[in-house]
């Protein structure tokens, strides 16, 4: 009984985690229709600049996030003012394609700088663990799990109650009665590409404190913001919560009772699943352009 | 322009008959270039029956390839009794057989998938076809399974895996011509350009679908038979490879999306510039392939082909008003 409670709590820290690696992702599809395959890059490159300042400067590497997000904001601002508004009007597999021969690019670049070899951050605190009711709980992954809650949360309060979040929100509701309201749409790409870029380094923080990554891993953080996004549905932090926390117990429990090398077995089922049944995701908002 | 409905063809064996003259006069090394080539070239083919002709863009083909040559490679090793040519024939008929069977029972439901969906969850498929081959031990895809030789004691290997290639890449290019001008073809361009409209004006569009896809599975996995014979031993790693599953569209992007010719002009290019030119800098593929998917998007949608048509259209519109 209590390695069931073991493993849905462990899936629950996951769960979190993916959440805020897929929010970003989520966003940019709701609001650009764009699918965005470097967004895994993304990730990785936040974890990558967590590793370097926090070894540089010796703080913890929870403390370089906003420094990390406001170094991605500036790149994702640029990279969609460049490169990826010149393709988001073409086909949708055009956009896709670019974004996917961006990631190609920046691993390979990310393999010459930083080697194609498994990194890790340790945070001081990497061994201590704690119980609550026979459950056990590293410290690592509650603080990553309480970073990733508040990030979210803020997300939904930037987009529930700011001017940039009521601007947002229009262009994705309606991109054409937006502009005729004055919005530019343009600048509002941008700064929604900007601010998922934002959030996909702070989850690369994350990720980077509790789990070991290297270059080649984007193409996983990238399929996991996609099922996430297929599971929870579009453009919205609570649709992101639901599905992540949904794929991180499912990642637990077939890794717990099926065997270790099968949740990528499942998730990709699910993805197929989940997308010729419910293509509105769970709480069933966008997602209907793929019929 | 008008052509006779035989150029084509002939054309197609012309071209397959002076490339099979290559390993009598080509450096062994370029025997090996010209074997990947030729194999590309097949594999683009078949990909762009469903991928160009009808604009389904699939980001998973790498299955067929991995679930043909591990079907042959199963009930081969059970009748390794038999001779060379009897067995290859084998391996086609069981891996064919097993591509038709498993891309007809995903169709029906994948193919309710548009667009980027559709391109996704065939990633999906091909993912979950490699897990369950690396992961169940009957299929031996982690411990990898062996391929019995199959050229003449007299004849180089590469030679006569060139000659194998380049004649199922012909035979590839013919049933492509034949899709491309008959009634199926002509529906297939009209999914392209508008599923829902095609499906008002009686265009029987899921059964065509249907069809271009099985077609398209079952040729990719026949090219994946001879892969694995070529390679002589596989693993789950060295047939479902995400490379290739992205080299397919790049073939089709770079020659021209939804031509005839395109896929192979693209093939032909791409494993030229990666093999030849940048055969030194390995570190640098990745890079070259992500640059070129970047230049190809914004610069020139259209491909080789795209280009080539637009110079031509713009050197009428130049010669149009002097007359």
């Amino acid at each position: 009984m209590s390695l069931v409670v073991q493993t849905l709590a462990d899936g629950l820290v996951l769960g979190g985690i993916y959440a805020l690696a897929a929010v970003g992702f989520s966003l940019i599809f709701g609001v650009l229709h764009v699918i965005n395959l470097s967004h895994g890059i993304l990730v990785l490159i936040g974890a990558y600049l967590a590793l370097v300042t926090s070894q540089a400067l010796g703080v913890d590497p929870l403390l370089t996030i906003p420094a990390v997000m406001a170094v991605l904001f500036g790149a994702g601002y640029a990279y969609q003012r460049l490169l990826i508004q010149r393709a988001v009007d073409r086909s949708p597999l055009g956009s896709m394609l670019l974004t996917f021969g961006v990631a190609l690019m920046l691993q390979n670049i990310m393999i010459w700088v930083f080697s194609p070899d498994m990194k890790s951050i340790t945070p001081s605190y990497a061994f201590a663990s704690f119980s609550v009711a026979g459950i056990t709980f590293d410290a690592v992954r509650v603080s990553a799990l309480a970073a990733s809650l508040v990030l979210l949360l803020c997300l939904a309060l930037l987009l529930k109650f700011s001017p940039l979040g009521r601007v947002i929100r229009a262009t994705a509701q309606q991109t054409l009665a937006a502009q005729l309201c004055g919005v530019n749409v343009k600048h509002v790409y941008a700064l929604t590409f900007a601010v998922s870029a934002a959030f996909a380094g702070a989850a690369g923080i994350v990720i980077g404190v509790i789990l070991p990554f290297s270059p080649a891993d984007e193409a996983l953080w990238t399929m996991n913001a996609f099922v996430v996004v297929v599971l929870g549905g579009v453009g919205s932090p609570a649709g992101a919560l639901l599905g992540g926390l949904l794929l991180g117990i499912v990642n637990t429990l077939t890794a717990q009772y099926v065997g270790p090398s099968f949740p990528n077995v499942t998730m990709f089922l699910l993805l197929v699943l989940l997308l010729l049944v419910r293509p509105n995701g769970l709480l069933g908002n966008a997602f209907s352009a793929s019929r | 322009m008008k052509r006779s409905p035989a150029l084509v063809p002939l054309l197609i064996v012309a071209a397959a008959l002076v490339l099979a003259l290559g390993p009598f006069v080509l450096p062994p090394f370029y025997v090996r270039v010209g074997q990947l080539m030729v194999y590309s070239a097949g594999l683009a083919v078949a990909w762009a029956i469903l991928g160009g002709f009808a604009g389904y863009a699939s980001f998973g083909h790498a299955a067929f390839i991995g679930v043909g040559a591990f079907a042959a490679g199963l009930v081969e090793n059970q009748f390794s009794a038999l001779a060379p040519g009897l067995l290859l024939a084998l391996g086609l008929a069981v891996g064919g057989g097993a591509c038709a069977v498993l891309s007809a029972a995903v169709a029906y439901p994948i193919l309710r998938l548009r667009g980027t969906f559709f391109s996704i969850a065939m990633l999906g498929v091909c993912h979950v076809c490699a897990e369950v081959n690396n992961n169940v031990d009957f299929f031996q895809g982690s411990m990898g399974i062996n391929f019995p030789p199959l050229a003449p004691a007299s004849m180089d290997p590469a030679d006569f895996f060139f000659w194998l290639y380049l004649a199922a890449g012909t035979i590839v290019m013919l049933i492509a011509w034949l899709i491309w001008r008959s009634r199926f073809g002509a529906g297939l361009l009209s999914i392209r350009e508008d599923e829902d409209t095609a499906r008002m004006l009686g265009v029987p569009t899921e059964r065509y679908k249907r069809l271009a896809f099985v077609i398209s599975a079952v040729l990719t996995g026949l090219l994946g038979v001879i892969y694995a014979h070529a390679l002589g031993y596989i693993t789950t790693d060295s047939v479902y490879r995400d490379d290739t599953n992205l080299n397919l569209i790049v073939f089709s992007l770079l020659g021209g999306m939804g031509t005839l010719f395109g896929p192979v002009i693209g093939a032909f290019l791409l494993v030229f510039i990666t093999q030849v030119i940048l055969g030194r800098l390995l570190d640098f593929h990745l890079f070259a392939t992500g640059l070129l998917l970047v230049l190809l998007v914004l610069g020139a949608p259209g491909g080789v082909l795209g280009v080539v048509r637009g110079w031509r259209v713009r050197r009428r519109a130049a010669t149009a008003p002097a007359e």
